[in-house]
């Protein structure tokens, strides 16, 4: 038990830093840039904690980016931010990035070294993964917008 | 008249001029035609702002509805490509159309805010249209500076590669390898380059110099510091933006931005396949 949780933390604290060099790099005004840090944290290690249930990764980020987006409502009307300059920098821990690489990286070998199977395989699963989880994040940021505050802008 | 009586108005017209009367009482003054257009005029800046540095198109939709509303026009409506958009302004039965192209600046959620401040202090009927218009024009939102910034950003690819489950010394190889390649970016973008080609250059170099590590088999899992000193050109922004404005109805401008997206992975993994062959380790996978 107390093994889980020093992995959560560690997870927790290690993304946070990681969504904090990209929200620097977003220029992310000074006030949001610790409200990135711990929703990116907390999203990421709820996102730990689901896949460590044995939960898909589509669904753990899906479920990790919707608690996320619902979070950052009632912080976005009260420092009168628009909710995307945190939730986005918020989830760049949780982008595939790797999957999307290998997936392409993938189709360039399968160009170069002609086709197998296995590459084949490599490339459709790897793309798949990437194509899921971000459409996983993107529609969990979404669900506040689109289901609660239907025409009605949060700030 | 009230707008809000005519009941062939579409959901969106009507939604938006409640909106005006419910929450400010705007009583219906009359607005010229001159005054229109440099209402249309700001408004337009405010859009031209807000895309260029990659905003969400429904945020674009709604701050400048809200802004035109804030200023007494009966409607905003706004038509986004990926390159210009187009805003047609509506004031009694009168209507202003402009198109104005995008000059895509990156991303700078700074003046994002900012001009979403300005808006809602509009709104507020504390700024008038000249106050908005002079606020835009001299737009000076700080930003972080570059070393510090490339420090940090380095350090979150050290982060992934921890996460993905690195030593210290890998750790260590993939920040002082990511902060390399993102001192190239941030030069290459200082000359202007075409974006393709930056993310093409950065992933070379990033991966070439974490080939050493591979082949000298420095800490638990070498490869790692080739694969996530890249994650820092993970178009990670264009791509959430993409799927978020397709959710919301904004199909074409976000089929655009997923196309972008695409390119720019493409443009690093072509960086990362080239320097692999040049330094002869065979596959990355």
């Amino acid at each position: 038990m107390s093994e889980l949780l020093l992995m959560l933390v560690d997870d927790a604290v290690f993304a946070g830093i990681a969504a904090f060099g990209f929200s620097l790099l977003f220029n992310v005004p000074r006030q949001a840039l610790l409200a990135c840090v711990l929703f990116a944290a907390s999203a990421h290690a709820v996102r730990t904690l689901l896949l460590h249930a044995n939960v898909p990764i589509e669904w753990a980020s899906f479920i990790a980016a919707t608690l996320l987006g619902l979070a950052t409502v009632p912080w976005s009307r009260k420092v009168v931010i628009p909710r995307p300059v945190v939730t986005v920098a918020a989830v760049i821990p949780m982008i595939p990035g790797v999957y999307a690489y290998k997936a392409m990286t993938g189709l360039m070998t399968l160009h170069h070294q002609g086709y197998s199977v296995e590459l084949q395989q490599q490339v459709l699963e790897n793309g798949l993964l990437t194509i899921f989880i971000l459409i996983g994040l993107s529609f969990g940021l979404a669900i506040a917008p689109v289901l609660v505050y239907r025409n009605k802008p949060i700030v | 008249m009230s707008p809000k009586c005519n009941d062939n108005m579409t959901n969106s017209e009507r939604c938006t001029s409640q909106h005006s009367t419910n929450k400010h009482g705007l009583s219906h003054k009359i607005i010229s035609h001159e005054e229109q257009a440099a209402i249309t005029r700001v408004i337009a800046h405010t859009g031209q702002l807000l895309q260029a540095y990659n905003a969400e198109s429904r945020l674009i939709e709604q701050t400048t509805e809200r802004l035109g509303m804030a200023f007494g026009l009966d409607s905003v409506e706004i038509a986004l490509t990926s390159k210009a958009f187009i805003l047609t302004s509506r004031s009694n039965d009168h209507c202003v159309t402009t198109t104005r192209t995008m000059k895509a600046h990156g991303i700078d959620m700074g003046i994002v805010c900012e001009v979403q401040r300005i808006c809602i202090l509009a709104e507020k009927q504390i700024y008038d249209v000249e106050q908005v218009k002079q606020r835009l024009d001299n737009l000076a939102v700080p930003k972080y500076n570059s070393v510090i910034v490339a420090c940090f950003v380095a350090l979150s690819c050290a982060c992934f590669s921890h996460l993905f489950g690195g030593d210290s010394v890998v750790f260590i190889a993939t920040w002082l390898t990511s902060f390399i390649s993102m001192r190239v970016r941030q030069w290459l973008i200082l000359l202007h380059h075409n974006l393709l080609t930056v993310f093409f250059i950065t992933a070379f170099t990033a991966t070439f110099i974490g080939s050493f590590a591979s082949a000298f088999d420095w800490g638990n899992k070498p490869e790692l510091i080739m694969v996530t000193s890249v994650l820092q050109l993970v178009p990670g922004f264009p791509l959430i933006n993409a799927v978020s404005d397709m959710v919301k109805g904004h199909v074409t401008i976000g089929m655009a931005r997923w196309m972008t997206a695409t390119l720019l992975t493409l443009a690093s993994t072509l960086g990362i396949v080239l320097a692999v062959q040049l330094a002869q380790l065979g596959g990355w996978l």
